[in-house]
């Protein structure tokens, strides 16, 4: 079965190191009403960072979402709503 | 356990900005519209206005370019950071004195002096035990809720533990209760100050202030300035605590290097190799000699620690020189004449390096990265290669605690000497105590490492990752080359 949401998370070095670090602990901080429904994945960079317009590093896309500026509060809040 | 903050990810993006203009040659021309980049007209402000935000930028920027932000006189607010770069350029190293760390006077918010707080849990009762326990009289009543006056409050905390309610709480300056020396006191104005003949350059205070008004001063112009410079050859030096830095291989990290322009890339853990050889040798030597204990010494800001405030156990302390040192010697000797630039988490190892002929300059890991973002060098997707010199899982254990004292006792057992181990993970104020008294309270012979920082120096204040992320990865490596 797919899971509801899967959020990509960049790892490209520009998102790594503009904030990008701390992603990769959502897995440990996913709230648990969550947990069955997200499936995290790594990539290298989306290519947002070299295209002007798509806003700040680190980028995270969760499905077909592009979120910039992401953070872990910033996605948790994106999945209640969504 | 580090959080991420905005103050450090502010940091890094001046970083970047700088070092892009030093990419494309134009910093000392542009260099006066970052904080009008960071800070546009129509964006919202962190303080009163960006006015304050961009003065604040400005100093940050100071402190990029090396210089300590005390040392600016009254006329020089009106002074342009284009003039800044052209000292820097004149005058390279020189401008950068005894002073580590700078605290921005700007951008330091004086956080109140009294510890303690009356919040609104405060139901202004009866028993009023808080009033009616202060020793300094410090608190009254208004409107219906006790007040702490804060000139008076000597942070006894006496209050605290009397309300029924617990509605005062503790709330310390961040900076001071970070640093573990007292090298950190406010001024007459409540403006913090370093104490530069206390502090040990750890590197907390930085860590802890919410404002980001303590800075390194960098040195990132004098680094790219070198490794721009075909003419000049220049050596990464890259600590143990590198690997997972970057969510990938070490490989691909050498290779991001290289394209950058650094000429070789060399692992301080090959020091590292050096050192635990030599401090086992050292160590077996004072124990033939009748002595029960010895301190590891690859810690700067530990060493800096006993030099300033617990001298009495400075013969306890290996001789044996840092890896970086050995790693800077071993450098110099195959490429004489080339620049060694150490890249670390430490903040301590700035004071090292200048005080040592074994290496030029120090880079921090979230420095090189932010020059990495600068040059385009997305390091995923570098080829794998080799450092010109590798180390063995030895010297790369260096990188968390315990990892010094494993390798010395095992090879002191090799030499028939047994011996103990005993770790001080985190230089607290009781780690300073039991040290100050160590070889009356050691028995048994005993190798003793100190690490300032909690865990080692994968959780230095200069790493990009998380030390949970970067320990993953660590493992995985000496799994794989043990
Ligand atoms: S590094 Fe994340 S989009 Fe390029």
């Amino acid at each position: 079965m797919s899971k509801k949401f899967k959020i990509t998370i960049c790892s490209g070095t520009a998102c790594y190191v503009l904030g990008g670090a701390q992603l990769m602990m959502l897995e440990d901080l996913m709230p648990a009403e969550f947990r069955d429904q997200v499936e995290i994945v790594g990539s290298a960079c989306l290519q947002a960072c070299r295209q002007g317009g798509s806003g700040q590093p680190p980028f995270v896309k969760i499905n077909d979402y592009l979120m910039e500026s992401a953070s872990i509060a910033k996605i948790v809040d994106y999945l209640r709503k969504h | 356990m580090t959080y991420i903050n905005n103050a450090a990810l502010i940091k890094r993006q001046l970083m970047v900005r700088l070092a892009k203009m030093m990419f494309a040659g134009t910093l000392g021309t542009q260099v006066d519209y970052i904080p009008l980049q960071q800070a546009p007209r129509e964006s919202a402000s962190v303080r009163c206005c960006i006015h304050h935000d961009r003065a604040v930028l400005r100093y940050r920027l100071m402190a990029l370019l090396g210089f300590a932000v005390e040392n600016e006189k009254p006329e020089d607010e009106i002074r342009t950071l284009a003039s800044y770069v052209a000292e820097v350029e004149q005058k390279g190293a020189d401008r950068l004195d005894d002073k580590i760390l700078t605290v921005i006077d700007e951008a330091c918010s004086s956080c109140v002096r009294a510890n303690y707080r009356v919040t609104n849990a405060c139901r202004g009762c009866v028993a009023r035990q808080c009033i009616m326990n202060c020793p300094k009289n410090a608190i009254h009543i208004e409107n219906g809720h006790a007040v702490i006056d804060e000139k008076i409050c000597v942070s006894c905390g006496i209050c605290a533990k009397a309300c029924p309610y617990h509605s005062i709480i503790y709330q310390p300056i961040p900076c001071e209760e970070a640093c573990p020396v007292n090298a950190i006191k406010q001024d007459e104005r409540g403006k913090e100050k370093i104490d530069e003949s206390k502090c040990i350059h750890c590197g907390r205070c930085q860590q802890a202030c919410p404002f980001g008004a303590v800075m390194e001063r960098s040195e990132i112009f004098d680094v790219l300035r070198m490794v721009l410079n075909p003419a000049c050859k220049t050596i990464a030096m890259i600590a143990p605590a590198i690997v997972g830095q970057f969510n990938t291989e070490l490989g691909k990290v050498v290779t991001a290097l290289k394209k950058l322009g650094f000429d070789h890339v060399v692992e301080v853990a090959y020091g590292a190799d050096l050192t635990a050889e030599k401090e086992t040798a050292e160590f077996v030597e004072r124990v033939e000699h009748g002595s029960v204990c010895m301190t590891s010494s690859c810690c700067p800001a530990y060493v800096e620690a006993v030099n300033k405030h617990i001298s009495n156990i400075k013969p306890l302390v290996s001789d044996t020189p840092s890896p970086m040192r050995l790693t800077g010697e071993w450098a110099g000797q195959k490429w004489p004449g080339a620049k060694r630039i150490f890249i670390g988490p430490c903040v301590a190892k700035r004071a090292e390096a200048r005080a040592s002929e074994h290496v030029e300059n120090v880079l921090t890991f979230e420095e090189l990265g932010s020059i990495l973002v600068a040059a385009g060098v997305d390091v995923l997707e570098c080829e794998e290669t080799t450092p010109d010199q590798v180390a063995t899982a030895t010297g790369r254990k260096f990188a968390i605690s315990g990892g010094v004292a494993g390798a010395v006792i095992a090879a002191a057992s090799g030499r028939g000497v047994k011996a103990d181990e005993k770790l001080f993970n985190g230089l607290d104020k009781k780690a300073f105590a039991t040290l100050k008294v160590v070889d009356k309270v050691i028995k048994n012979t005993t190798f003793i490492e100190v690490m300032t920082c909690e865990g080692g120096c994968l959780h230095g204040p200069g790493v990009i990752s998380n030390p949970v992320v970067a320990r993953r990865f660590l493992e995985k490596m000496l799994k794989e080359h043990p």
